[in-house]
């Protein structure tokens, strides 16, 4: 039988991993949307410098990057600002660093995403706000993100799903999440089986919990169209 | 009276010659990369003129009327549209796009938002109507081009036909002097195509300035004032309408006529 | 911090066996996962209990973090007495086999869902076709239905494939001194962390490079029919 003590830690480490989890795909997010709408038209040197951030982030493991912040990244961060003529000390937690690397990783897959969902609303939808006087603020929120959120919603519960599978990884630098208290407790107990699938569980339940609000918010953005009969194969990204 | 009552009724075509043209183009030029899109164009519309402009595909006539709402920007040359000059200048093309209303050929309805909603859209955060106003105006709009039944639905659970009228409907909601339609029924089923004409045909009765992008021959015979013949990014001929389909001088146009007719 | 060429230099020997580890447990992975995940692939375009257990299969493996299949299988396996006093203990007391299970597991999962989008996207007046002709079920399958399939599925297949090199860093979970791993050891070794992780990133980066070269030739060759604006 599991013990309540190792349980609750577990509990304690899934509720860092959730944390972690968020955090990092909010910072994908953001670094996603700010690279698709700067590269939306072609610009020399904002497209030099995305294709070398996409071309570092997607081909190099995200445990790696994660590796490279912690150990790392506090020597980074004090010799770029020490540039800047300042001298400061920042001290990295695994949880920073954890959350750092997701972000940035995924981020350049986001932003891949979600600038190919703006290239395919139709060009005529930008027109009719045009004709119509629509202000452009009003024009990007109200018309053109809800369609761009029902082409990029499929690929963005995907990546939610990696994000958070991929934080269980990262628990190798040191993060105390639901990974190391299940290891933790395996060790001490030599009853590995129940810990580990008690933390898939977690995983499996968290999976499932996406699909679920996630059809929810694909049937609202989907109101006003027909119902597409065709899926295409689902891939992992 | 007529289905549509639209700005009080002018007898047509015959301008006040106080009053500046409705549309001036002048050594109008476009280019796209290094294609000559139009070529020191010349083009002028009188207050409730109704232009039909055909000629074949890629001659310019959509590039034309883009240019005139600044969906596309002229190169050289200059747009005039009720005496306003429309420059680069963010203000002025705003003051210009007000006066204009355009219908697409792909509809471009919103397809997330009601027909009633696509319709308020504008009313509301261009205009600054109150919801209550902005959805009397849309319903008033909706009703003259007889789809105010389907106000609750969304734009893909209509026909084509529909959809163009929703779309014609949303245009004039915004009250504008100068219809502008870009090949309206291209993209509709041939029982569409009917209901959508009629609609336009309406339009033309109420006296409003119309310049239409069109490849129906009938509706310019029965309708257009004037028609303009573009090939290869020129005007190639110009006459009222009568003369342009029983004596067409260039050989350009007796050739197109020819194919179309 | 700055990037030590010296010491770069002096641990390639280190990072290149790192990289050769990656390599021998990503190989087997690749052919294991693909063998598992045909059958699997298969049950689950069939109906009744075959396809309910494969659509499990695919739900399960694809929802488990990998690491946690790998402790499952290194430190949870020899807990069974049918495997640590089999001869089945010869295999399982051995890191790279527990990575080769442990990872074909999550592969063979995306695998299979790939192969039955790619399968399930072959139109069925082809399949019809090649039956009318007189092929056996068997014939359509391997001549015409996967071959097909496979010209599909060749940018997701890019996707996972690029996605099992990075996930092979697990592996430094269950003892396996792989490309991280190395360098990790470098740094205990010279408390450099800059050094030994840029250049180990700079290796993975070359390897999946490599690859996404090696795919767009491939999509050349395979999918010539397809116009391309």
């Amino acid at each position: 039988m599991p013990l309540m003590g190792f349980v609750q830690q577990i509990g304690t480490g899934a509720l860092v991993t959730i944390q972690v989890a968020v955090l990092a795909y909010l910072l994908a997010l953001l670094i996603g949307t700010l690279f698709a709408l700067a590269t939306l038209k072609r610009r020399l040197v904002v497209n030099i410098a995305w294709q070398t951030y996409a071309s570092i982030f997607t081909g190099v493991p995200s445990l790696l990057v994660a590796f490279l912040f912690y150990y790392a990244g506090s020597g980074i961060i004090s010799s770029v600002l020490s540039l800047a003529g300042l001298n400061v000390t920042i001290d990295i937690s695994p949880f920073m660093a954890a959350v750092a690397a997701l972000g940035m990783v995924y981020g350049a897959y986001l932003a891949d995403l979600i600038r190919s969902a703006i290239q395919n609303v139709p060009p005529g939808q930008f027109e009719a706000t045009k004709v119509l006087l629509i202000p452009r603020p009003a024009a990007w929120v109200l018309v053109i993100l809800p369609q761009v959120l029902r082409l990029a919603l499929p690929g963005m519960t995907n990546m939610w799903i990696v994000v958070l599978k991929d934080t269980a990884l990262i628990s190798l630098i040191g993060l105390k999440e639901i990974m190391a208290y299940a290891k933790l407790a395996s060790g001490v107990t030599k009853e590995p089986f129940i810990y580990y699938l008690l933390a898939s569980a977690f995983f499996l339940g968290m999976t499932a919990l996406t699909y679920f609000v996630s059809q929810r918010i694909e049937q609202w953005t989907r109101r006003g169209y027909r119902p597409v009969a065709v899926k295409g194969p689902a891939h992992a990204l | 009276m007529n289905a549509i009552a639209h700005v009080s009724p002018v007898v047509a075509t015959s301008a006040d010659p106080a009053l500046p043209p409705a549309i001036s183009l002048r050594k109008l030029n476009k280019y796209y990369g290094a294609f000559h899109a139009l070529r020191d164009v010349d083009f002028e519309v009188a207050n409730s003129e109704i232009v039909v402009l055909c000629g074949p595909s890629g001659s310019g006539k959509s590039s034309l009327i883009r240019c005139i709402n600044h969906l596309e920007q002229h190169d050289s040359g200059t747009v005039h549209v009720n005496g306003m000059e429309l420059t680069r200048k963010a203000a002025d093309v705003a003051r210009v796009r007000r006066q204009l209303g355009m219908v697409f050929q792909g509809f471009n309805l919103f397809p997330h938002m009601t027909v009633l909603a696509n319709c308020t859209f504008a009313l509301r955060l261009a205009l600054h109507m109150t919801t209550p106003q902005a959805e009397g105006v849309a319903r008033e709009y909706l009703a003259k081009v007889n789809v105010l039944d389907q106000a609750e639905k969304f734009p893909a659970e209509l026909s084509g036909g529909q959809q163009q009228r929703v779309a014609i409907a949303r245009a004039l909601c915004l009250q504008p002097s100068v219809m502008l339609f870009d090949e309206p029924t291209s993209a509709l089923d041939p029982e569409s195509v009917g209901s959508v004409l009629r609609i336009m045909e309406d339009l033309a009765a109420t006296g409003i300035t119309m310049v239409c992008v069109t490849h129906e021959m009938g509706f310019a015979r029965r309708v257009a004032h004037r028609c303009v013949f573009m090939e290869k990014g020129e005007i190639v001929e110009q006459a009222p309408t009568d003369q342009f389909f029983r004596k067409p001088t260039s050989s350009r146009l007796q050739r197109f006529l020819k194919q179309v007719l | 911090m700055h990037y030590d060429f010296k010491l770069a230099w002096e641990s390639m020997p280190a990072l290149l066996a790192g990289t050769a580890t990656t390599f021998t447990v990503l190989l087997p992975v690749l052919v294991l996962g693909l063998l598992v995940a045909l059958p699997v692939a298969l049950a689950r375009l069939d109906s009744g209990p075959k396809s309910v257990a494969a659509a499990g299969y695919i739900a399960f493996f694809r929802g488990v973090p990998s690491l946690v299949l790998l402790y499952l299988v290194y430190s949870g396996l020899p807990q069974l007495s049918i495997v640590r006093d089999t001869f089945l203990w010869t295999f399982f007391s051995n890191a790279y086999v527990c990575a080769w299970v442990g990872l074909t597991l999550t592969h063979s999962g995306y695998m299979a869902e790939i192969i039955r989008g790619g399968l399930a996207a072959v139109p069925s007046g082809t399949i019809e076709a090649a039956a009318a002709l007189g092929l056996s079920p068997r014939q359509v399958l391997f001549r015409l239905r996967l071959p097909m399939a496979a010209r599909y599925v060749l940018k997701a297949y890019q996707n996972e494939l690029l996605i099992m090199v990075k996930s092979t860093s697990a592996v430094s979970a269950i003892t396996l001194v792989d490309l991280t791993a190395a360098a990790n050891t470098v740094f205990d070794y010279t408390y450099d962390p800059f050094t030994p992780l840029v250049t180990a990133a700079a290796i993975y980066w070359c390897i999946i490079n490599v690859m996404r070269i090696g795919f767009t030739l491939a999509d050349q060759k395979l999918n010539r029919h397809l116009v391309r604006n």
